[in-house]
């Protein structure tokens, strides 16, 4: 599977859900879990099949002041590896 | 501190339509008459979820054969818990799927025992594989996720790359490629099932070109037989670490095979709480931690990494449940997992095998009178 478009609307794949662990709060997919910290949450929180990678992309570069291009790509890249691992679809 | 359990295996009946030579529940199974009631189960669930638990993953046996299956897995999803549903598929209607994803299901793991129909229905002993091809189709239609499990052996390991084509049609989100671990029926089938070096080499070539192939489509997960893996498994994570299973009757055990070994006794969920089970009692404590390990394990680095390996299996070729898993390298009865591998080189053609097809509780009451042992449904 080739990375997100800018136009995908990613997704927790099917079979995967949030959970929590205590106090955190984690996603739980068949085999296991994954517990997200920080930005990685805040990515996955916005993947909930209505946001486009664009408007995701946009609302994050607002919320840490940063250069979109470079949360472009590290999204992208992100997304990329959780479809690889099954969690995520776009 | 003791850690928080993170899965439970609820084996809720030891009732089963399929047969398999290769099944790990114990030979000596419980019956109806002392499976836990739904109530208890419930009351179990929760009780899980608030010592930390996050998967529930239902077996048995078949879970199918319990009629309450929708209401246990209501009350795990209630719970919180992540509800994996283990089965053979047999008792399936596409309406129950439905009533099960409705109340909650998160997945389900389909079990094929071959590709071909005529070698699937032997291994099982019983003829499920056309109703399970069917099943999955429809599983498809709902949104859930699904694994396929397939059990491989010496007796259908030559034709693996087809088994995966075969699992690829059916269209999963993962593929389990399970060999069969020597526990139970299997044990007992062992010579007929633990596969040649020749053929666990090609098994690894065919696995890793599909996972390559069919990666982002199709998650692969398989795990090297043990006795021919340099170290041993770090069997259900290490003793009372992550995981505990409850059997039918209530029992809290360590992991499927502990009932094996002399002198273990397992508190019941009908009399004891979860918490104090999982922390405090016997069974857990007895091979938690460093303590009870013997060199080489205790000053190698690896005991944080296998913990030893597993219990079971080193009291099964040893006779000595406390002894370095003999499957490791390092282990001072390594030879004697060596002489099975050598024995294994042998080739025995599919018409020479006779193996021992996996019983029910319900037939096994059936021999009472010659086996007055069988009377007693808590013995292990």
């Amino acid at each position: 599977m080739p990375a997100p478009l800018e136009s995908s609307r990613p997704r927790l794949a099917t079979g995967c859900r949030w959970g929590k662990d205590g106090e955190d709060r984690v996603v739980l997919f068949p085999e296991g879990m994954i517990r997200l910290q920080g930005t990685g949450q805040s990515v996955l929180e916005l993947c909930d099949g209505q946001h486009t990678l664009e408007q995701i992309v946009e609302t994050l570069s607002k919320r840490y002041s940063a250069d979109t291009a470079k949360i472009r790509e590290d999204v992208a890249t992100f997304l990329e590896a959780l479809q690889q691992k099954r969690v995520v679809d776009y | 501190m003791t850690p928080n359990p993170l899965a439970l295996i609820a084996e809720i009946t030891h009732r089963c339509p399929l047969h398999c030579v290769y099944c790990s529940n114990p030979l000596q199974m419980m019956g109806t008459e002392s499976e836990l009631p739904t109530g208890e189960w419930i009351r179990v669930f929760r009780d899980a979820a608030h010592l930390g638990i996050l998967h529930v993953h239902l077996t048995g046996g078949e879970p199918l054969a319990r009629s309450d299956l929708e209401a246990l897995v209501g009350a795990a999803h209630s719970a919180g818990l992540y509800t994996n549903l283990i089965t053979s598929g047999v008792g399936l209607s596409e309406t129950r799927l439905g009533s099960l994803v409705d109340a909650g299901l998160d997945h389900i793991q389909l079990s094929f025992q071959d590709s071909r129909e005529q070698s699937a229905n032997w291994i099982a002993g019983a003829k499920a594989h056309a109703h399970k091809v069917a099943l999955a189709e429809t599983i498809r239609r709902f949104r859930i996720a699904f694994t396929v499990n397939l059990v491989v052996h010496r007796q259908n390991l030559d034709h693996l790359g087809e088994m995966i084509a075969f699992a690829e049609q059916l269209q999963p989100d993962r593929l389990e490629i399970a060999h069969a671990q020597y526990y139970g029926w299997a044990l007992k089938n062992r010579d007929t099932l633990m596969p040649t070096r020749r053929q666990l080499e090609n098994c690894l070539r065919s696995v890793g070109q599909a996972q390559e192939r069919l990666s982002g489509r199709m998650r692969i997960d398989c795990v090297v037989p043990d006795y021919y893996a340099r170290y041993p498994k770090a069997c259900m994570g290490g003793w009372g670490r992550s995981i505990m299973l409850i059997n039918p009757g209530g029992e809290v055990l360590p992991c499927h095979g502990a009932g094996v070994i002399p002198g273990m006794q397992f508190d019941n969920v009908r009399e004891h709480p979860l918490d104090w089970i999982w922390q405090d009692s016997a069974a857990f404590q007895r091979f938690r931690g460093e303590q009870w390990m013997p060199e080489p394990c205790r000053s190698c680095d690896r005991r944080t990494l296998d913990f030893g390996g597993c219990r079971c299996q080193a009291f099964l070729l040893t006779g000595e449940a406390s002894v370095t898993d003999p499957v490791c390298t390092l282990a001072p009865s390594h030879h004697l997992v060596e002489s099975l591998q050598l024995e294994t080189d042998e080739e025995k053609r599919p018409e020479d095998v006779v193996w021992s097809y996996r019983m029910n509780p319900a037939q096994e009451r059936r021999h009472v009178n010659s086996s007055p042992r069988h009377l007693d449904p808590s013995r292990q």
